[in-house]
């Protein structure tokens, strides 16, 4: 999996994540995420729109950075939601932890 | 007529790239499967190999095997392996952790993802049998 940083309005970081978010990927995430919040950017969109797979280990690499921004006074949301996330969010009771925002400018409003 | 499907290696985390091309073989060998059914299929499986990739013993050393078959009604998957230790199923039975837990929804999300789900240890392998019902297959049949 690919992980494209971007940011918007100086200290939104874009996460655009490219491929399959599976337990060889999540750790990447996990560091990527704690990465950015330690550079004093805790607002984060995670992109999963070029997510084709997600599992439990992505899933908790989620809410791992779910915890890092809000501890940080941040948030983390997510956008790009595919069937396959989606299904797995509902199955885990996740979708109104990490709801699934149409778009990254849907996601960042507010901040 | 049943589509067969195997493999076999060692259970490392490169092997789940493996697994999820041989669903990409099954896509577009059967573009009738509804893409939810093979989706949550392919869904249960990496979850369950994952397990033997993370808890498997010896680290590094167990052997799997996996066999797929498409019916016209349900997908069937067998996923052998050499661990030395019984898996811990206790989070089946136990439910979902709290929202904000990292881990321990693996298996749990792999059984709510089939129709039936069974392991079985028989001498030294772990043997899990994974059966999906096929989205339609009745007004099909």
């Amino acid at each position: 999996m690919e992980i494209e940083k971007s940011y918007q309005d100086g200290d939104v970081a874009v996460l655009r994540l490219v491929g399959r978010l599976n337990m060889v990927a999540a750790p990447r995430l996990k560091s990527d995420i704690d990465q950015t919040v330690a550079e004093g950017r805790p607002r984060i969109v995670v992109d999963l729109s070029e997510v084709s797979f997600m599992d439990s280990s992505g899933l908790g690499a989620l809410i791992a950075g779910l915890k890092k921004s809000r501890q940080a006074s941040g948030d983390l949301r997510i956008t790009g939601v595919t069937q396959q996330v989606a299904t797995v969010l509902q199955l885990t009771n996740l979708d109104k932890v990490l709801r699934a925002h149409p778009s990254v400018e849907a996601a960042t409003d507010g901040w | 007529m049943a589509g067969d499907y195997a493999l076999r290696g060692l259970a490392v985390p490169e092997s789940l790239d493996r697994l999820h091309e041989l669903f990409e073989r099954v896509r577009t060998d059967w573009p009738d499967i509804d893409e939810v059914d093979l989706s949550m299929f392919e869904t249960a499986i990496v979850e369950i190999h994952g397990n033997v990739v993370e808890h498997g013993h010896p680290p590094g050393q167990v052997i799997y095997a996996f066999e797929l078959e498409v019916h016209p009604d349900r997908i069937v998957g067998v996923l052998a392996d050499t661990g030395s230790a019984v898996p811990d199923l206790s989070s089946i039975d136990e439910g979902l952790p709290d929202d904000l837990a990292e881990n321990g929804r693996g298996l749990w999300l792999a059984k709510a993802t089939l129709d039936e789900l069974d392991y079985v240890r028989v001498g030294d392998r772990n043997t899990w049998r994974l059966v999906r019902n096929r989205t339609g297959a009745t007004t099909r049949a």
